[in-house]
């Protein structure tokens, strides 16, 4: 990775068959004289991400027409780092609310004892004739993260659907600084809880580029394990959530059955149920034996083919059939506009997986197939959960049977500067660290967390629906809160 | 159609966990305990070097060098595990739920190799005590003052097959309103303080509230963050303690119970 500082407005890169770069991420950091920087992440269809840093004097020009995703990276680089952006769209404070003293900007000023404060939040109005505003949250009606919600409708069907979140920012990119690089995986996995394990290894991937070092085999061949388990954890979770959300109940308590005996094969395999305190940069900190693997892999092979039945089931049902489909189309120029990824951006027809794109660890060795389709509602987003989950069964067994010997953790040699990063495909899409470490202590960790990028396309799937269809939109999306709020 | 599912579902043995084996059961949450008779000065120096949480503590006590081991803090890591030469296991059974905050930690005399017992949280009563108990239904509300989500799935969990947390008469509401209990996750953050207080306003009495897991009960691993105003008991009073990163479903219906026992066992209303 090459650092290309430019001056003045960032030029978008094109991708090898010319088209227009992806964007990734975008952040603020500090460079040696404590200047603030902006990096732009792209992705242009190589196997390594496309790195642009432009130094800010005083202000940088928004991106946000050309690239909607930018809008709430620029909003956050503004709360984070001050950095005034010229021309943006939205200008409104993003990531702290009303309480939050204006000129203080946590990336780059003290922050003990920050007054409170009480400025004014405008939400966008919608005016006319018959039309209703809606507000959810952000306390909701259920065993859920916090989140507000602003619907504007004329009678059932959703007009504008306008979002503010970060109710569980918790200063977590700021928290990581001065900590050992060690200790960053704990901080990193408790990011979003049922995506932990993504978050430790993709913070642990991060150090070991840093570092210039490969993970032994055996710590590699179980990390995709892990992987591989959380996401069929994750996606027999969102299957029987789409099934409670229509009233589904019977499969939907089946459902939870067959996920909480994926946890307890976890349980009994490593001492964790979501295989928490386990990657660290370097590799594993526990090794698991080889018998555990084994029966741990005839756990999950009984638990997907239960849940293989139950799929079927659902995808042959009629009032499931007239529910699920049609319902929050989410249309392929919005989803790209916005750089959505994950199995979202797979229902809207957007061909992206990093274990593929960008591949890491034992996936360099692994064959699988990417599931796509272009209808982009809600039946698609749960077929591709479903036809996902079936990979990863697959590619659990894999691994298990061929799980090579060997020690699962070389300590990492840090120099006195580093600097590195990575992706990992987690159940929602692609997670991204980048990191930057001096003498062993981070100096800045950015996390790009696919719920962050995809919660700006929710309110486009929404729209012209009617307000009752929200639940069961927004579990298809079943984007993390904390995870994008951090 | 409907059928299969039908014939899918009484196939099915039963999977309920019986209260006894849930009580007390930790099993997945790597939970500390100390075997004392293994305990010396440098492993107790070390415990506390390496909690990344500062669970661990060593204060004088009556003029004897101590170890502290506060649950609350503890994320379950392990690494106390990694570094105890023995002296630090996985708990085999865990009685520190829904207890009041000074009972989640405990105290053991180095020199002596033993557990200074200050007040014992009692062991569990059998489960005919409990439903005596519970001859009302409890109503909980769950909320999210700023958690993970990590709390929030084994939650969830409590309403599955497994642990099916009806059968206590227990279950989960949409509104505060509705509430006897308020299960509060996560360190309350300064963008979720407001409605926090919101919405405990909105329980009726008594108010019971459950702190949970390790952010919930001290602040966890986000304690000290500008964006966070700390545990739930700098917002609210909190009537007990469920520790772990994130407790298991077994640790939450323990606590929950111990909560009921403590303050619905002893209240006259």
């Amino acid at each position: 990775m090459k650092d290309n500082v430019l001056a003045g407005k960032v030029e978008i890169p094109r991708t090898i068959d010319g088209g227009e770069g992806r964007l990734v991420t975008l952040f603020g950091g500090l460079g040696a004289n404590r200047e603030r920087r902006v990096h732009y992440v792209f992705d242009v269809g190589e196997p390594d991400y496309r790195e642009i840093v432009l130094p800010v004097n005083g202000s940088i020009d928004s991106i946000a027409f050309q690239l909607p995703a930018a809008a709430w990276y620029e909003r956050e680089l503004h709360d984070q780092y001050g950095v005034e952006i010229v021309g943006s769209p939205d200008v409104r404070p993003l990531i702290f609310h009303d309480h939050w003293p204006d000129k203080i900007f946590p990336m780059i000023d003290p922050v003990e004892n920050v007054p409170w404060s009480n400025r004014e939040y405008r939400f966008l109005e919608v005016r006319g004739e018959g039309i209703a505003e809606v507000a959810v949250g952000p306390v909701h009606a259920g065993i859920i993260e916090p989140g507000h919600f602003r619907f504007s409708v004329v009678g059932d069907t959703v007009l504008n659907l306008e979002l503010r979140h970060f109710y569980t920012h918790k200063g977590t990119e700021k928290l990581f600084e001065s900590n050992l690089l060690g200790a960053g995986a704990m901080i990193a996995e408790s990011i979003s809880g049922d995506n932990c394990f993504a978050h430790a290894v993709c913070y642990s991937q991060a150090v070991e580029n840093a570092c210039g070092m490969i993970v032994p085999p055996r710590a590699a061949a179980l990390r995709l394990i892990g992987l591989e388990l959380e996401r069929l954890v994750c996606h027999v979770s969102d299957v029987g959530g789409l099934c409670t959300d229509v009233g589904f109940g019977v499969v939907a308590a089946q459902l939870t059955r067959i996920k909480e005996s994926l946890l307890q094969v976890s349980a009994k395999c490593c001492e964790t149920r979501y295989w928490r305190g386990i990657s660290v940069p370097g590799g594993m900190r526990l090794d698991i034996d080889s018998g555990k693997v084994l029966q741990f892999s005839q756990g999950v092979a009984a638990a997907y083919r239960d849940f293989a039945n139950l799929a079927q089931v659902i995808l042959n049902t009629p009032s499931i059939q007239n529910r699920f489909e049609m319902a929050g189309i989410l249309r392929l120029e919005a989803a790209r506009n916005l750089a959505v990824v994950g199995p979202v951006a797979r229902a809207s027809g957007i061909n992206l997986d990093v274990r593929r794109d960008h591949p890491y660890g034992l996936y360099r060795q692994h064959q699988f197939e990417i599931p796509v389709t272009h209808y982009g509602d809600v039946m698609a987003r749960c077929r591709i959960r479903i036809n996902e989950a079936a990979i990863s069964a697959r590619l659990i067994q894999e691994a298990a049977n061929s799980l090579p010997d060997g020690g699962v953790f070389i300590s990492p040699q840090a120099q006195r500067d580093i600097r590195g990063h990575s992706a990992v495909e987690s159940p929602r899409g692609e997670l991204y660290y980048w990191l930057e470490a001096h003498q062993g202590r981070l100096t800045r960790c950015h996390i790009k967390s696919p719920s962050f990028q995809n919660w700006p396309a929710m309110p486009f799937a929404v729209t012209e629906n009617i307000i009752a269809d929200f639940p069961l939109i927004n579990k298809s999306f079943n984007l993390s809160y904390s995870g994008c709020d951090r | 159609m409907i059928f299969d599912v039908v014939g899918q579902t009484l196939r099915q043995p039963d999977r309920i966990i019986p209260v006894e084996a849930l009580l007390g059961n930790c099993a997945g949450s790597r939970m500390p305990d100390i075997v004392p008779t293994r305990l010396t000065p440098e492993i107790a120096q070390r415990l506390v070097e390496v909690c990344p949480t500062k669970a661990f503590g060593s204060m004088e006590l009556d003029g004897r060098s101590c170890l502290s081991l506060s649950y609350g803090e503890c994320i379950g890591c392990g690494r106390c595990m990694e570094w105890g030469e023995g002296a630090v296991v996985a708990a085999k059974e865990f009685r520190w739920c829904g207890v009041a905050k000074k009972e989640t930690t405990r105290f053991w005399n180095i020199k002596d190799r033993a557990e200074i017992v200050v007040r014992a949280p009692e062991p569990e009563e059998i489960h005919e005590k409990i439903y005596s108990l519970l001859q009302r239904a409890l109503n909980i509300r769950q909320l999210d003052a700023g958690s993970c989500n990590g709390c929030e799935a084994e939650i969830t969990a409590l309403t599955n097959p497994y642990y099916d947390l009806e059968r206590f008469g227990m279950h989960f509401v949409a509104s505060p309103k509705h509430a006897d209990m308020l299960l509060v996750t996560g360190p309350v953050t300064r963008n979720m303080a407001e409605a926090v207080k919101a919405t405990y306003a909105a329980v009726p009495a008594p108010k019971l509230v459950v702190a949970v897991g390790a952010c919930g009960c001290s602040g966890g691993i986000f304690r000290g963050s500008h964006a966070v105003v700390g545990a739930i008991d700098a917002v609210l009073p909190v009537d007990g303690y469920i520790p772990g990163c994130p407790p298991t479903p077994a640790m939450l219906v323990t606590g929950i119970l111990k909560v009921l026992q403590r303050r619905v066992g002893t209240s006259t209303r």
